[in-house]
């Protein structure tokens, strides 16, 4: 492309039609600048457009294109074609700093940061006068200039405050110090002067503090590697500036705006940083700042005002404080009681109290709310930071912070007692004191596990706690109730049990309440107080104890989800979920009920599912359901597919795919539930099962195997007479199955309950084709996982059929293919498998082509007859084998087979272990011995004298152990 | 240089399940070089010669003579002996000054050569000393400086100078020659391929005054330093006995600068450390580490630091020498650089085999370590990770056991928050191997419980935000492999990236 008008034109109009939001006409613009973008001069007409074009639109237009071509194109990867021409990078990088310079600040912005990406590839050898082209602009005064250059740098150098230490990222750092460090600092110092003269001009401070925000970010990231010897020599200039920074004050600066933090406390926050930089990693240098610091930023919390503005600003501060007090040699700086009882007054409290912002969230953003109250997610809250400070300085000062606090916490609960109504935001602060005092360590599962010993939990709930939530009206103070219910659920390994079954009540009753955060909690309480462990491994609180509530609690557990705003709540399904397990056999006489309102609510959700862990929980009860009441009595499970199948339909005839996995697992436990013969209901679903689109969802894959396994041993003669002709569509899938390797296993799971369940005669004409199919695979693409599965199901197929038919179908697809099998599949790869009953299986088979397969005797097999024989009792006798071959390790196996098709998505549709050897063979190693005496009388003399003759002495010697356990010998 | 060295580092290729974590080389350096290091080379600015009446400290002011830079010139070409001494010894003065000697302007001058010269008139020792003395302060300078000295033609002279007769001239060669040897290996290698080492080690004897045989010591020590090349092997040979017979010495700078000479002889190939450990000197050397004087004990800790990045065997006769005795209390140390040096060198005892490991857990330094870790100096903590990482590479399920018990897990996790993202890195390793001692144990709930207990869950998911690739994926990977493993027990779904349940395979077996 030419760099001439008319291109320059045609270009224009293209960006233009890329701004048309009829797609017909945008589309079409965006191809063709793509179909260009390989040609010579395309960026820098685009430069040139965005330089000097008559419209701003196009100028942004353009630079934006600039900065997305940049981006793909700039990177020359190896073994590809260099993208952009050389001369065109030379042109851009000589044209692009003073360009991006000259630029308003839109475009400017664009192209800083197409120079940082560039620069992450060119700088510094590439680019080598980068540097000294932008600190050079810091002597042009401009600071419109000068905030360019400092941005660009800024992303540009940035990246060394993650990366690994290396020669490479030195080299980079040190050129960039000794070019830029010294200006930089110049441009500090000068900054802070005009900073000072221009005092009164609100405009220019503006720019003047971007400039100075920048500037202790470049600071942070040119000292994140190691304290560079610049700065240790300059540290006097630096910390000084920062510290006065940290104490000024501008009315000019401060900003009406609550939310958003202002100039002034963005740079607060950064210097915050710099400094809790310096006291972690450079804390020998740092040490005389240190105190100054301190005093600073503790200032700086007393004199900060509540507004959200300030927050990260609070928080950082805080931090900073938190991470020095727990260090020993600073510990004087806290250590006075006067400075101790003001750090606790001024700083924590303050920060602690319930704010306006809270209380909003409280109301009306109650999801938030609860996710950085109870997840946790709440780093950069200042009552996180609050906390953390409480627990720092109880390191070193245990009794006196919590004596402080103590008086604290008294006057605030007496001012609550005064006028409850108006002053309940001092108890609210006084529990959340008494909580971040007495929690040492906690998790999620278990709530507190270490507590402060001086503070006595007990009589706080009982005296303070207890009764709010006794209070006959539930939606007074919730906030209050909220706090009331968390310290519940947080100390209830602290708290008595006697306390917290006192407690059960005052939960289901609080399931009631209108806030949708005190009825979440309520909910999650309950779930957690009924997942606590007890003595033996038990439930702490028994489904005896909580049987005079079991009808309360259901009942407002369900209503609660009638409450607005809680439709979807997935704290109150799981606690249903936890109810259900607990109480067990108890829930059956509401199950009518309660059946109907979960089909209610899957039938309404499937419109549109956008809760995951709700479903999840839904469909887990769902299944509670089902188990706990077919155990009583299992003829109910026809009431249950009376109640589900029409919306289970609805869901599968809309394609509804989030639930199709779930569906298909409550249809597997209901399948398996029936006793008798395959009802007809599920045959007539038979075939679509086997429609491809459903296998091509990978979700699916599980639950439906682990479906047509349920068919299948149930209903293996009825599908040989009914639906004989969907045989080879079921075999499809396998085949389907078989030809991934991630879901090979999955489609073993499947050939095993073909193999073990259908009548032999059904299946007789394929099972030369399945052979034929494992063994491609075996031969193309053998994987670890696909050789032990073969192995367990060659050896089923071996049970089942008997050795001779095995060694005859294996002969007949190819001569000798037995023994192949045998020397170069199973003898070597045996020790892989793994699993007991997988073990088992493979073991029963082994005898069974020892003992009971008449070529193995008498014909060329002879010879693998003892070395088959030694690698069963290797299998017997010695550790797994785990060793993966090399290349394989980098293959995708999201599963190692099993026989088992345990599938884990809902865990109460679980599936009851199942061994097809079973009964047949308690203790292989006897069947073993036994076998073989049964084949050394039919033929004497043999056996011992291929034993003593070939047979190592180790595995000979178990195998007299065997035979001894047996009581059996052989002739 | 101090940098450089604390990155050597042990790596035992036995076979791949021993291999140890090996660090990055890194030589360029941000940092300022250390006070507490050797110094390189010293200029000679108060005199405590012995030769009487010529104290530079005690000229009096009648004896002051200024010259001008023209006058020493022409006085120095001249031919009168008497100028030249006296034009000497003013440009000896102007280089002895406190501050800002005028090395360059007296280089310009181009009276080195001349300076030379005098070095051999035998006849006139008061001029020989004071160009040596000259020569001494101005080799004393930048490298430049050092090179001009050196070119001049200086080395032959001066190793001739230290049979001289005169026992201060003979010291002020010694003087000069450290300077020379100080400045890199070209020039150490230049002096030793003039066999300087014979005619140095000849003039240690018992008689010898005590700050004679300091300068002898320092410039020794000069000729063991530096690498790329070493020095070469039979300049070693040669001074190694007499080194051991000198870190004996009762005097405090012999004994020091003996420590400096035998660290630098160690920071080395295991070839050379074995020469070292040969000698029996690591008993002394472990004495020393316990030394009142930060000045001995520095080198020595350095000494022995090095000679446990060898092979097993070196490593264990440091350890039968002592070392893990002394350890603690220097782990210990008020001075953040002994406590960095002392857990650099446990982080080479803990990146040995399981006895070692042993022996580092009997000696007690499980305590101390785990001291360190909480509240040491943030390098120190830094090597303390690498002690940490180590032995949880090459420990047994016992000893990772117990390392654990010791309370280790707390400090570490805190780390987790540290402002370097290798640290961070190796921390999340040694997690992924506490783990894996806790699954051969059947305990790794227990663990989940106890790193989330200590604030470690929030730390390491925290960590999945991190910039750096590696510490992310590190990250991510303990979690989902150990901590979304809850949700089976707690019957939680995953949810996949598109917000809903992630329905892809994953097997689990289930007794109901």
């Amino acid at each position: 492309m030419e760099l001439s008008d008319a291109n320059l034109q045609t270009l224009t109009e293209y960006l233009k039609k890329t701004l048309d939001p009829d797609p017909a006409i945008r589309r079409p613009a965006e191809k063709f600048l793509e179909s260009v973008e390989g040609s010579q001069n395309y960026p820098l007409l685009l430069l040139t457009l965005l330089e000097k074009s008559q419209e701003n639109v196009i100028k942004v237009c353009a630079s934006v294109t600039f900065k997305n071509y940049i981006k793909r194109n700039w990177r020359i990867v190896e073994d590809e074609p260099n993208k952009i021409c050389e001369s065109d990078r030379i042109a851009i990088k000589a044209n692009i700093v003073p360009l991006m310079l000259s630029s308003p600040e839109q475009i400017q912005k664009q192209l800083s940061d197409a120079i940082s990406i560039i620069g992450r590839e060119d700088f510094p050898q590439k680019w080598p006068d980068l540097l000294t082209e932008m600190v050079n602009r810091f002597q042009s005064g401009d600071f419109h200039v000068i905030n360019g250059v400092l941005r660009t740098a800024h992303s540009l150098f940035k990246r060394y405050r993650h990366e690994f230490k290396s020669n490479e990222l030195w080299t980079e750092i040190k050129l960039v110090l000794d070019a830029f460090a010294l200006p930089l600092t110049n441009l500090f110092k000068a900054t802070i002067e005009l900073c000072s003269t221009h005092a009164n001009d609100a405009s220019a401070l503006k720019v003047l503090f971007s400039s100075l925000i920048l500037i202790a970010k470049l600071f942070y990231s040119l000292n994140f590697q190691d304290l560079p010897e610049f700065f240790e020599d300059n540290m006097e200039t630096w910390m000084t500036n920062f510290h006065s920074l940290l104490t000024l004050d501008n009315k000019l600066l401060q900003t009406d705006d609550e939310e958003e933090a202002g100039l002034l406390e963005l740079l607060k926050s950064q210097i915050c940083d710099n400094a809790a930089l310096y006291a972690q990693k450079y804390d020998e240098e740092f040490q005389p700042y240190l105190p100054r610091f301190v005093t600073a930023i503790w200032n700086l919390l007393v004199t900060t005002g509540q507004e959200v503005k300030y927050d990260l600003l609070v928080s950082n501060a805080i931090q900073f404080l938190a991470s020095v007090c727990e260090r020993p040699h600073y510990k004087h700086l806290f250590e006075d009681q006067n400075t101790l009882t003001s750090i606790c007054e001024k700083v924590i409290v303050p920060n602690m109290e319930f704010r306006a912002a809270d209380e909003e969230a409280f109301e009306d953003n109650s999801e938030e709310y609860i996710r950085r109250d109870l997840e946790g997610s709440d780093i950069d809250t200042r009552r996180r930071a609050a906390c953390d400070l409480v627990r720092g300085l109880c390191k070193f000062f245990e009794g006196p912070v919590t004596g402080i606090f103590s008086g604290y916490v008294n006057s605030m609960l007496q001012e609550y007692a005064k006028n409850p109504s108006v002053n309940w935001k001092h108890k609210d602060a006084a529990i959340y004191l008494v909580t971040s005092l007495a929690s040492k360590a906690q998790t999620q599962k278990h709530g507190i596990t270490q507590a402060n010993e001086l503070v006595n939990l007990t009589e706080f709930f009982v005296n303070h706690i207890q009764p709010d939530l006794k209070s006959a009206t539930v939606n007074e103070f919730p906030v209050l109730k909220a706090d009331g219910i968390k310290y519940i659920m947080i100390f209830r390994n602290q708290v008595p049990k006697e306390q917290l079954l006192m407690s059960i009540p005052l939960l289901i009753n609080h399931l009631q309440a209108e806030s949708i955060v005190v009825h979440t909690y309520a909910a999650h309480a309950l779930e957690r107080l009924f997942t606590m462990r007890g003595t033996n491994n038990t439930t702490l609180i028994t489904a005896a104890e909580m049987a005079p509530f079991v009808e309360v609690l259901l009942t407002n557990l369900f209503k609660a989800l009638t409450l607005p705003g809680s439709s979807e709540n997935e704290y109150i399904m799981k606690a249903i979920m936890r109810s259900f397990s607990l109480l067990q056999e108890s829930i059956i006489p509401y199950i009518p009920s309660v059946i109907t309102q979960l089909t209610q609510k899957l039938l309404a959700v499937s419109k549109n599912p956008s809760k995951p862990h709700f479903n999840h929980y839904m469909f887990e009860s769902i299944c509670l359901s089902i188990r706990i009441t077919c155990k009583a009595s299992p003829e109910a499970v026809g009431s249950f597919e009376e109640a589900l199948f029409l919306v289970f339909t609805e869901i599968l005839q809309n394609d509804v795919q989030e639930f199709i996995p779930y569906v298909f697992q409550v249809m597997s436990l209901l399948l398996e539930m029936h006793k008798n013969e395959i009802p007809s209901s599920y045959m007539a679903l038979f075939p679509h099962l086997l429609q491809p689109v459903l296998w091509e969802r990978t979700g699916n894959i599980p639950p439906l195997v682990r479906l047509l396994q349920a068919y299948l041993e149930r209903g293996a003669s009825t599908i040989a007479s009914a639906a004989a002709d969907k045989i080879p569509g079921l075999l499809g899938v396998f085949q389907k199955l078989i030809a991934s390797k991630a879901n090979d296993h999955q489609g073993f799971y499947l050939l095993n309950s073909i193999i073990e369940h259908m009548p032999p005669e059904s299946v007789d004409q394929y099972r030369k084709q399945i052979f034929i199919l494992l063994f491609q695979r075996l031969q193309n693409s053998k994987t670890t996982k696909f050789i032990k599965s073969f192995l367990v199901f060659i050896n089923l197929y071996c049970i089942r059929y008997g050795a001779l038919a095995l060694q005859e179908i294996f002969d007949s697809i190819q001569p000798k293919m037995f023994g192949m099998v045998l020397e170069k599949i199973i003898i070597p790869e045996i020790q892989k498998v793994s699993g007991q009953v997988e073990k088992k299986i493979c073991a029963v088979g082994i005898t069974k082509i020892l003992t009971e397969c008449p070529p193995m005797m008498d014909t060329e097999y002879t010879k693998l007859w003892i070395p088959l024989l030694q690698a069963l009792i290797g299998l017997f006798e010695l550790p797994e084998d785990d060793t993966i071959p090399d290349e394989e390790h980098f293959i995708d196996i999201e599963d190692t087979p099993g026989y088992q098709t345990a599938f884990s998505q809902l865990a109460f549709a679980g599936k009851k272990e199942h061994d097809p050897v079973g009964q047949m063979v308690n203790n292989p190693r006897i069947h073993l011995a036994q076998s073989l005496h049964k084949l050394s009388t039919a033929c004497p003399g043999r056996v011992l004298s291929m034993l003593s003759t070939s047979l190592n002495a180790e595995a000979l010697q178990y195998l007299q152990g065997y035979l001894q356990a047996a009581s059996v010998s052989l002739l | 240089k101090h940098r450089q060295h604390m990155k050597k580092f042990k790596n035992k290729g036995k076979d791949a399940a021993a291999l140890r974590m090996q660090r990055v080389e890194v030589s360029i350096e941000l940092r300022k070089a250390k006070k507490d290091e050797q110094i390189l080379k010293r200029r000679n600015i108060s005199l405590y010669a012995k030769e009487g009446n010529l104290s530079p400290g005690q000229d009096r002011p009648d004896e002051v003579i200024q010259l001008s830079l023209e006058e020493i010139v022409e006085a120095v070409n001249g031919n009168n002996p008497k100028l030249q001494l006296l034009a000497t010894r003013v440009a000896r003065r102007l280089l002895s000054k406190q501050k800002d000697p005028p090395i360059n302007q007296i280089i310009e001058l181009g009276i080195i050569p001349r300076m030379v010269e005098f070095l051999s008139g035998a006849d006139n020792a008061a001029l020989q000393f004071e160009a040596a003395w000259a020569l001494t302060n101005i080799a004393s300078g930048t490298s430049e400086h050092t090179r001009a000295v050196v070119e001049g033609g200086a080395i032959p002279a001066l190793i001739s100078l230290l049979s001289s007769p005169h026992m201060h001239i003979s010291e002020q060669s010694v003087w000069a020659l450290g300077n020379i040897a100080g400045d890199g290996p070209v020039y150490r290698d230049a002096l030793i391929s003039r066999d300087v080492i014979p005619s140095l080690l000849v003039l240690v004897s018992p008689v010898t005054p005590i700050g004679f045989l300091r300068n002898i010591t320092w410039t020794l020590s000069n000729l063991c330093r530096n690498k790329n090349p070493y020095p070469p092997l039979d300049a070693v040979e040669k001074i190694l006995p007499v080194l051991v017979c000198l870190i004996r010495h009762e005097d405090k700078d012999i004994i020091t600068d003996s420590c400096w000479a035998v660290s630098y002889l160690t920071d080395s190939s295991n070839d050379r450390i074995q020469l070292v450990v040969d000698t029996g000197i690591l008993p002394r050397l472990v004495e020393l580490m316990a030394s009142a004087h930060l000045t001995v004990m520095t080198p020595a800790l350095r000494a022995i630091g090095n000679v446990v990045t060898g092979t097993d065997q070196q490593t264990q006769a440091a350890i039968d020498a002592g070392v893990l005795t002394v350890l603690p209390s220097l782990l210990r140390h008020t001075k953040p650089t002994i406590q960095r040096e002392a857990a650099w060198t446990l982080s080479n005892i803990a990146a040995g085999p399981s006895q070692q490991i042993q022996q580092l857990i009997t000696s007690g330094l499980l305590p101390p370590l785990v001291e360190l870790l909480d509240k040491g100096d943030f390098k120190a903590q830094k090597e303390g990770v690498w002690v940490v990482a180590n032995f949880t590479t090459g420990g047994t399920v016992d000893q990772v056991v117990e390392l654990v018990r010791s309370g280790v897990l707390k400090p570490l996790l805190n780390l987790l928050s540290a402002k370097d993202s290798k640290t961070i890195l190796i921390i999340l390793d040694t997690l992924s191997n506490l783990f894996v001692a806790a699954e051969k144990l059947g305990e790794t709930e227990k663990l989940c419980l106890l790193v989330e207990e200590l604030d470690g869950l929030e730390k390491i998911e925290d960590l999945q935000n991190h910039e750096n690739n590696m510490v992310y994926r590190a990250a991510l990977n303990i979690i989902e492999k150990y901590f979304s493993g809850e949700e089976i027990l707690d019957l939680e779904p995953q949810t996949g990236q598109d917000g809903l349940y992630d329905f892809s395979v994953e097997k689990q077996d289930f007794n109901f």
